[in-house]
């Protein structure tokens, strides 16, 4: 199951791959990056949101994205840089007022993700932070449970 | 709140590096090398130097967003509006609702206005989801058939056509985790087949549709079995704002159609009937009346005699 899971997954990266237009070779392989990341979430019975961010972020600044998060669930926020030029990632949860709310962090250079059961129902404020390295690209995604 | 179990999916990323670890000591001791706990100090000295590279842990809380920060957020309908999926995994959380009895009679498939079209497809990938949490392959089966038949209405690509086949084939086999991603991947397709068609105006009714079918759903689950606790999933009032400012950005031919009117004109009120303090679960009135505005319309939506 979980092979015919990735290849569903490799199919969507190809068919988002086949759209020039719309993302950049940068944006493809962080896209890429951050899906082998999640994978062992995926192991874990977390569902992966088939959307993503992509985007490029210059050191010592971050890209702010909304979520709408439900309380009971679980959430895995994961980032991950197009290549090794980002030496350090990190990502930030907010609530709707922009109070940090605490999260379980992983982080290894290029990657990282952020884990979060918020109490609340509403909007959520996710940041992800390029804290050392080259202006790089960047892609977000997220599981739940 | 913390996240508590789930570490667990980035333990097996260090347990898959320790297992590179344990391979290359299998493969020194086929080659001949010296004794096991010879080996074991370079192989703890590796795992040392790579948990070095990963740091994993509770993270020092930052700074707070400030307001420009907050009104500056990046939404994009791909993450910023929640599938029907993940509203209805936290609503299984207290126990799993009946979700069989939130079933609706087939809809038509005979709409020839796009805008009806795009409601339906959204209400349908939703009714999707309700099937796969209910577990019910025949049932998945059907709405995947729809789905592909309204999608086709609408001119779109091939690779949508192809997931309709996968949806079959993950429910044949009962694969509900793959249902879940395949649904919404079948969505972002037809989206992005919109976007390709110059339909973009089209994207955001999509997904209003699957908001509105997931809420009703949710809502009548609530009622028939009302807590406090469960109802505080029906909170999202900035997934409305952000659906309604996306239709105040579409065309001006669109909008005045009179079921796009009908409907972002019915959103501001429902708007303000999921806007609970946080913290606080809505009363069992408040959930009736809100089951009872997004059921007025969602019937507005399906209705055949409003298409063109």
């Amino acid at each position: 199951m979980k092979s015919r899971v990735l290849l569903c997954a490799a199919a969507s990266l190809l068919s988002a791959a086949a759209l020039a237009w719309a993302e950049s070779d940068d944006e493809v392989q962080a896209h890429k990056q951050v899906l082998d990341l999640t994978g062992a979430f995926t192991n874990d019975g977390f569902k992966l949101r088939d959307g993503h961010w992509a985007g490029q972020i210059k050191p010592k600044d971050r890209a702010v994205i909304a979520v709408n998060l439900y309380a009971g669930n679980q959430y895995w926020f994961s980032a991950a840089a197009s290549n090794d030029k980002a030496k350090k990632l990190a990502v930030d949860v907010y609530d709707e007022s922009g109070k940090p709310m605490t999260t379980e962090s992983y982080s290894e250079g290029e990657r990282a993700s952020a884990g979060f059961s918020p109490t609340n129902s509403g909007q959520y404020f996710v940041a992800v932070s390029l804290v050392e390295g080259e202006p790089s690209t960047v892609c977000l995604v997220y599981s739940y449970k | 709140m913390l996240v508590g179990d789930i570490s667990a999916g980035l333990h097996q990323l260090v347990a898959a590096r320790a297992n590179l670890f344990c391979a290359l000591s299998h493969w020194q001791t086929f080659a001949g090398a010296d004794s096991l706990p010879h080996m074991r100090l370079p192989i703890a000295l590796g795992a040392m130097a790579w948990l070095g590279c990963a740091s994993f842990g509770f993270a020092a809380e930052p700074a707070a967003l400030s307001p420009d920060q907050l009104a500056k957020a990046i939404k994009i309908d791909s993450l910023t509006i929640p599938t029907p999926g993940e509203l209805f995994a936290a609503l299984e959380k207290p126990g799993k609702p009946d979700w069989a009895s939130q079933y609706r009679t087939p809809i038509p498939m005979t709409y020839r206005n796009r805008a009806q079209i795009a409601l339906n497809l959204g209400g349908l990938i939703a009714d999707g989801f309700i099937a796969v949490e209910a577990q019910d392959s025949q049932q998945v089966k059907n709405i995947g058939t729809d789905i592909i038949k309204l999608a086709k209405a609408l001119g779109v690509s091939e690779n949508v056509l192809s997931r309709g086949n996968s949806i079959n084939e993950f429910a044949e086999s009962s694969e509900w985790d793959a249902l879940h991603e395949e649904l919404e991947a079948t969505q972002n397709e037809v989206k992005t087949s919109m976007q390709s068609h110059r339909d973009q105006d089209l994207v955001i009714l999509v997904s209003l549709g699957g908001w509105i079918r997931g809420t009703q759903a949710v809502s009548a689950s609530v009622l028939k079995n009302y807590d406090e606790q469960s109802a505080r999933v029906l909170r999202q009032p900035a997934v409305v704002g952000f659906i309604h400012s996306k239709l105040d950005d579409i065309s001006m031919d669109l909008r005045s159609e009179p079921l796009v009117k009908s409907v972002s004109e019915q959103l501001a009120g429902i708007e303000k009937l999921v806007a609970f303090q946080p913290g606080k679960g809505p009363s069992l009135d408040e959930v009736k009346k809100l089951n009872d505005a997004v059921g007025k319309l969602m019937d507005e939506i399906q209705r055949k005699e409003d298409a063109k």
